[in-house]
């Protein structure tokens, strides 16, 4: 540490409270949203927020499970690329919704994680992500009349050129696609083969339209016919443009939060954390008076650089995620706790303020270590089985404990060292015992009174 | 000085009286499982004038079918309907005619889970307490090693109070739920888990505090040992958890409606937690060098 040390601590501080404050307050480098720099070719232009989970900002969560029971006999894709490739459709149409933020990943083996902050639609949200958007052509079955049968091999959407919505008539919206190499010639060919016959559209195995051949085509290009509004024809679109999901996937979970629902939480729990906080300040100033001026000190700076870590990294904050911050300030305070009851009895043992400093840390820092350990463990457990929810409580303790280490351990510590250097700060009711009546006597270890 | 380790039988007493009611309540099927361990539909309505009747709400969700729906008063003006797994379109449905019946701004909050899926859900929650508990257990084995085997002794007696830390939440749940059908869900799970990591973080600066002073006094006997270092760590305990019961406190007070039941159940486990690693933890370890003892004395006195 040496002298850097107070030097290195100011200038995390500093750089917490500028990661900390909104950046439409203060703006700096001017029109940064975050950090931007340019660095010869390297430019880096990182916006920095407070991300908001969905109980808090309102939105919509599906937990979809991949339905491969249901998958045609002969299917032998692994369920892993079926989850990436799933996830990569689900990902496209939802870009094309053009939700802010979606978090889609996969859960488990089998399952995949929606969420889609500010969507308040659980049914569109259920369409865009489940509808498998499987299209098909099917032809006259000469052998049983008035029903269809599949090419061989089967006409599919699998090579679709990208799909626009136009108006027939100026009012009636249609679905425009176009089949790409190979399957153009076989559209062609299908117009002559099956001329002034009508053909089956099929989406997800429901007949949409069954059109009647009345040219002979030039090019792979077609139109869907239905009883679109405009809405449900731009969403065929979409689910087309964005490909066929590789598996059925089913609704597990799903959970639906009003935007301002979220909000009056924020709200509460901020007030509630601002009131804990408030509380126990004045709880440790009037205990033990000037350490509990620099414990509230290292609290402050404990909370600015928490803060900053979950903008940074970034951390989604949910309302679980809030207690668990609100919990770790308990933690710090203990680390405090522990140096300070320490130093306490190493003052009434009669040591001078620069010993007994030294030697409250020496003997504060195994509870406080292995302390801490125990709460790590536990939180990482909780963040390798636990889900949502549970993920984010977890994460906020285990950041917070973290910091709480460094605060309590380097930055009360350095705090108190400043302090006791200071001639005006050496009185030792300062630090909550008598003043002694002679100097002398150091150094004496506190003996267990036996009774 | 008190005598806290003379009269652990007074606090193991004091202990079972506080666990033994929650243990009835339990085996009397108190702790409800909410729908995420269970599976079916949450729907939880506000609304933007006054909260209309449960009768009124069991008849909207009556005419969609929906006759099985549990309608209940919540805090805070808002109703909670309860039913089987829903769809999505069910649920869009249901909004839909609760709006109509009661006005455009009433708010639906809905969380649907599949029977499947809770089943899944209880697993990870019995795996994370039982991998968390022998993590723990090695943990402290491993903090106390220069012990040797009676490092186990200590990993043992912080389990046991680690356990009846649970055990008090848990049953103060099973007695809510009874009588208040308070439910269960994976905050819930989230709140025992840190209570158990609180709970042994309190334990380990009491043992820490006997080891270093088994150290320093060597030759010493162990009761009055435990009994000074207890003391010594006192006022820490208590003032620690005086700060997160401060903030808990606030939380169950000015916190959100969702937070209410994590916030209770971490206040019952903060003070649980404070009174076993003070009066019981220890005492264990005292106990178990006191039969030990006797058992060796009656070896000796038989030989």
């Amino acid at each position: 540490m040496g002298r850097l040390g107070p030097w290195l601590i100011a200038i995390i501080a500093v750089l917490a409270i500028f990661v900390d404050i909104p950046k439409h307050q203060l703006s700096f480098p001017f029109n940064c949203p975050g950090v931007c720099f340019n660095l010869g070719d390297i430019k880096v232009n990182q916006e920095i927020k407070t991300h908001l989970g969905l109980d808090l900002q309102g939105g919509t969560q599906l937990i979809l499970r991949m339905q491969t029971e249901k998958l045609p006999p002969g299917v032998t894709t692994p369920q892993s690329a079926l989850q990436t490739q799933a996830i990569k459709v689900i990902d496209r149409r939802i870009n094309g919704l053009g939700v802010s933020e979606p978090v889609i990943q996969g859960l488990g083996e089998d399952k995949i994680l929606v969420q889609l902050p500010g969507v308040a639609d659980l049914q569109q949200a259920n369409d865009v992500v489940t509808r498998q958007a499987f299209l098909e052509i099917k032809v006259p079955d000469k052998d049983h009349p008035g029903q269809y049968k599949s090419l061989e091999p089967p006409l599919t959407g699998a090579n679709l050129k990208p799909t626009f919505v136009t108006f027939q008539n100026g009012t009636k919206p249609v679905v425009n696609f176009e089949f790409g190499s190979p399957d153009d010639q076989r559209w062609i060919q299908l117009s002559k083969d099956y001329y002034q016959q009508p053909v089956q559209i099929l989406l997800d195995g429901k007949e949409i339209s069954a059109p009647t051949i009345n040219a002979i085509f030039t090019s792979g290009s077609g139109i869907i016919e239905g009883n679109f509004t405009t809405q449900s024809a731009k969403q065929l679109s979409l689910l087309l443009n964005s490909g066929a999901l590789p598996v059925p996937l089913e609704v597990i979970q799903s959970s639906r939060v009003e935007p301002t629902l979220g909000q009056e939480s924020v709200r509460r729990s901020l007030v509630a954390g601002a009131i804990g906080l408030l509380l126990v300040a004045f709880f440790m100033i009037a205990y033990y008076r000037l350490p509990g001026v620099i414990a509230v000190i290292a609290l402050l700076y404990y909370t600015a650089l928490t803060y900053a870590i979950f903008r940074l990294v970034p951390v989604t904050l949910t309302l679980a995620g809030v207690a668990g911050f609100i919990l770790s300030i308990g933690m710090a305070v203990d680390a405090n706790v522990l140096t300070f009851e320490r130093l306490k009895e190493e003052l009434r043992a009669g040591k001078s303020l620069r010993a007994a400093v030294e030697a409250g840390r020496v003997r504060a820092f195994p509870s406080i270590l292995y302390s801490n350990l125990a709460t790590i463990l536990t939180a990482g457990i909780l963040f390798w089985f636990g889900t949502g929810t549970v993920k984010g409580f977890a994460l906020t303790l285990a950041i917070g404990v973290a910091v709480s280490f460094f605060t309590a351990v380097i930055v009360t510590q350095m705090l108190l060292r400043g302090a006791i250097e200071i001639t005006s700060l050496r009185r030792r009711r300062l630090y909550g015992v008598e003043e002694r009546a002679a100097e002398g006597r150091e150094g004496r270890a506190p003996a267990p009174v036996v009774s | 000085m008190l005598h806290v380790v003379e009269r652990k039988w007074l606090y193991f007493l004091i202990s079972g009286l506080l666990i033994v009611p929650g243990v009835v309540f339990l085996m009397l099927g108190g702790l409800k499982p909410g729908i995420e361990f269970k599976g079916g539909t949450l729907l939880d309505v506000t609304f933007p004038e006054s909260r209309p009747t449960v009768s009124e709400v069991t008849g909207v969700m009556a005419s969609l079918g929906r006759g099985e729906a549990v309608v209940q008063a919540a805090e805070g003006g808002r109703i909670e309907i309860r039913t089987f797994e829903m769809s999505p379109d069910d649920v869009t449905r249901a909004t839909q005619a609760l709006r109509e019946k009661f006005g455009s701004g009433t708010k639906v909050d809905s969380s649907v889970v599949s029977p499947s899926f809770s089943g899944e859900l209880i697993q990870n929650a019995v795996k994370s307490i039982a991998f968390a508990s022998v993590l723990i257990v090695l943990l402290i084995a491993w903090a106390f090693r220069n012990f040797g085997w009676a490092a186990f002794r200590y990993g043992i007696a912080a389990i046991i109070a680690l356990l009846h830390d649970a055990a008090v939440v848990l049953g103060l749940f099973a007695i809510l739920g009874y009588f208040f059908n308070v439910e269960i869900d994976s905050l819930f799970v989230t709140a025992v888990l840190t209570i158990i990591g609180f709970s042994v973080h309190d334990t380990i600066v009491v043992f820490d505090r006997i080891r270093e002073n088994l150290r320093l006094n060597p030759g010493e006997a162990l009761n009055p040992v435990i009994n000074f270092s207890i003391m010594q760590t006192m006022t820490r305990s208590v003032i620690t958890s005086l700060t997160v019961v401060f903030t808990l406190l606030a939380l169950f007070l000015f916190g959100g409606f969702s937070m209410r039941n994590f916030a209770l159940a971490l206040l019952a486990g903060i003070v649980s937690g404070t009174y076993s690693s003070i009066f019981n933890a220890s005492q264990i370890v005292s106990l178990w060098q006191e039969l030990e003892d006797r058992v060796r004395h009656r070896a000796t006195a038989t030989a």
